[in-house]
């Protein structure tokens, strides 16, 4: 991490690093303050830590000074309640907290970041140690979030194919205590662009900075990109000029490529497939849905690989996690279940949901993901979420939720939509559906966990 | 609860013309069989169907779920009247 602050600041240091509205901070100034970091942490002998901070651009200069001291940093999720923090923290055994926020001021172990730099400091180390722990909290979609041990050395091995991209400005729509959120900090950095942080993560506050700070390349779930389109359809006005859309985190539906290719002519549509456990991965840039099926093809030189076994994707990856906090080391070129299930479909390998999400109806297994991008092509329908409901008859139902477009019947695209899933196998086809207002999200992706 | 008899036979009615059965039932009407033969998704679909209109259904309630229309109305009005 500090090497890209490094290089970003002797090409040039003044260029904005991370931008936001009302503050802007150059290469040179984080790099600064992450030296001042770094140095504090080494004479403070903090080796491990939690972090709690507001801006996007406090976090960098933390996370950056942290890899050069060789000290683990883990940012915990955005969450206003002390108590989730402090069992966070009793869970990770982080003994010191490095906070801005008020409220943990007194909390045992927690430290003011503007503490930390007047407390006893040295000089930064010239050069990063050999190993540079990070630890970073998965989406806890399916349960409490994991707290998976990496490296910076690993999470940087792609940022040396990353080719100079001055001016390009990229908008943070993930949290950075998201992997998908450190994956955008690395591109923009070691491109030398300027990661734009919106004053929240929703799609609402993405579109308000895409306006005003010039975003021009944008990575998210496609589920945030589904609700962006339905903000911009709602507010209305003419699309911003967008040069690179990446899609990650979910499968990423052939309708929603072909709606952001026409919203968006002049973007470039990539979608990644990575995870914090196994790391990137690689992309797709032919806006067409899944991956090649050349993915499964790489040779044992690779850093990724990928196979099939019984419809779920497998990985050995020498660029993803060192293991789970408490759990023992991974082996780097062991196979691992990704928990993905997929199918081949003609020359692509294309993503059906997850395992976690399967809906077991009456001994029947239905995956969510096929439903949805059927109800998700009816007109009327701005986003749809498929998940099981328990029925004391068949064990669970297929349940639908949607959102509807504004002036849209309920009724009617309710009508529409059970319509549209009759060719459905029967156990697949829902059994209930129903408007609403909001669909359930954690960490930007779809919330299909069973309802109570 | 005080649900009307009328009122779920409406919400009843309602669901097999949807799942396009016969509409015309009357309390002896069996559910499924030489009745109106719903299967068991069918049968989930009405639990779930009755369950959002009135927050409580028989399917899920009733230790021996209910074989007619009859008995499906039954535990409406047993629940309007404290029973």
């Amino acid at each position: 991490m500090i090497e890209l602050l490094r290089q970003g600041a002797a090409v040039h240091a003044d260029l904005p690093a991370v931008a936001s509205s009302g503050r802007s901070d150059t290469y040179g100034s984080l790099l600064a303050r992450a030296e001042s970091i770094a140095g504090a942490l080494v004479a403070q002998r903090i080796t491990r830590f939690g972090l709690v901070l507001e801006h996007p651009a406090d976090v960098i200069a933390v996370l950056a000074g942290a890899s050069l001291a060789g000290s683990e940093a883990c940012q915990y999720p955005p969450v206003e309640d002390t108590e989730v923090i402090g069992s966070l923290a009793d869970r990770l055994d982080h003994e010191v907290l490095i906070t801005d926020r008020p409220g943990l001021g007194g909390a045992a172990g927690a430290v003011e970041l503007d503490g930390l730099l007047r407390g006893a400091t040295t000089a930064a180390p010239a050069e990063p140690p050999g190993e540079r722990p990070l630890l970073v909290l998965t989406t806890g979609s399916t349960g409490l979030p994991k707290a998976a041990r990496h490296d910076w050395r690993r999470v940087l091995r792609a940022a040396s194919r990353i080719a100079p991209d001055e001016g390009r400005r990229w908008l943070l729509a993930y949290g950075l205590h998201q992997f998908a959120g450190l994956q955008i900090l690395v591109h923009a950095l070691a491109s030398r662009g300027t990661l734009v942080a919106p004053d929240g993560l929703q799609p609402v506050h993405g579109l308000r900075a895409i306006r005003e700070l010039g975003v021009t390349a944008v990575s998210a779930t496609p589920t945030w990109w589904r609700f962006l389109l339905t903000e911009l359809r709602s507010t209305g006005g003419e699309a911003p000029r967008i040069d690179q859309i990446t899609l990650g985190g979910e499968a990423a539906p052939a309708d929603l490529l072909e709606v952001l290719a026409t919203t968006f002519p002049d973007a470039r549509i990539s979608h990644v497939y990575a995870a914090t456990e196994v790391g990137s991965t690689g992309s797709a840039r032919d806006g067409r849905a899944g991956l090649p099926l050349s993915v499964l093809e790489r040779d044992d030189d690779a850093d990724v690989a990928m196979r099939v076994v019984e419809g779920e994707l497998w990985v050995r990856s020498r660029v993803g996690m060192l293991g789970y906090y408490g759990e023992p080391p991974v082996d780097p070129d062991a196979w691992r279940p990704t928990g993905d299930l997929v199918e081949i479909v003609g020359d692509r390998l294309v993503f059906r949901g997850r395992v976690s999400e399967i809906i077991n109806v009456g001994g029947v297994k239905v995956a969510p993901l096929p439903i949805e991008e059927v109800v998700e092509r009816v007109p009327g329908v701005e986003v749809a979420r498929v998940f099981g409901r328990p029925n004391r008859m068949t064990g669970a139902i297929v349940a639908v939720e949607v959102v509807v477009a504004a002036g849209a019947d309920p009724e009617a695209v309710i009508d529409a939509v059970r319509e549209a899933c009759q060719d459905l196998p029967a156990a697949a086809r829902p059994r209930s559906v129903r408007a609403v207002e909001e669909i359930a999200v954690i960490g930007g992706k779809r919330n299909r966990k069973a309802d109570p | 609860m005080q649900v009307e008899r009328t009122e779920v036979e409406a919400t009843i009615r309602g669901f097999l013309q949807r799942v396009k059965k016969p509409t015309d039932f009357s309390d002896d009407t069996l559910l499924h069989g030489d009745g109106l033969n719903l299967d068991s998704l069918e049968t989930a679909e009405l639990s779930a169907v009755l369950e959002d209109a009135y927050e409580t259904d028989p399917f899920s309630a009733e230790s021996v779920p209910p074989e007619t229309i009859g008995g499906i109305l039954d535990y409406y009005s047993a629940l309007a009247s404290g029973g």
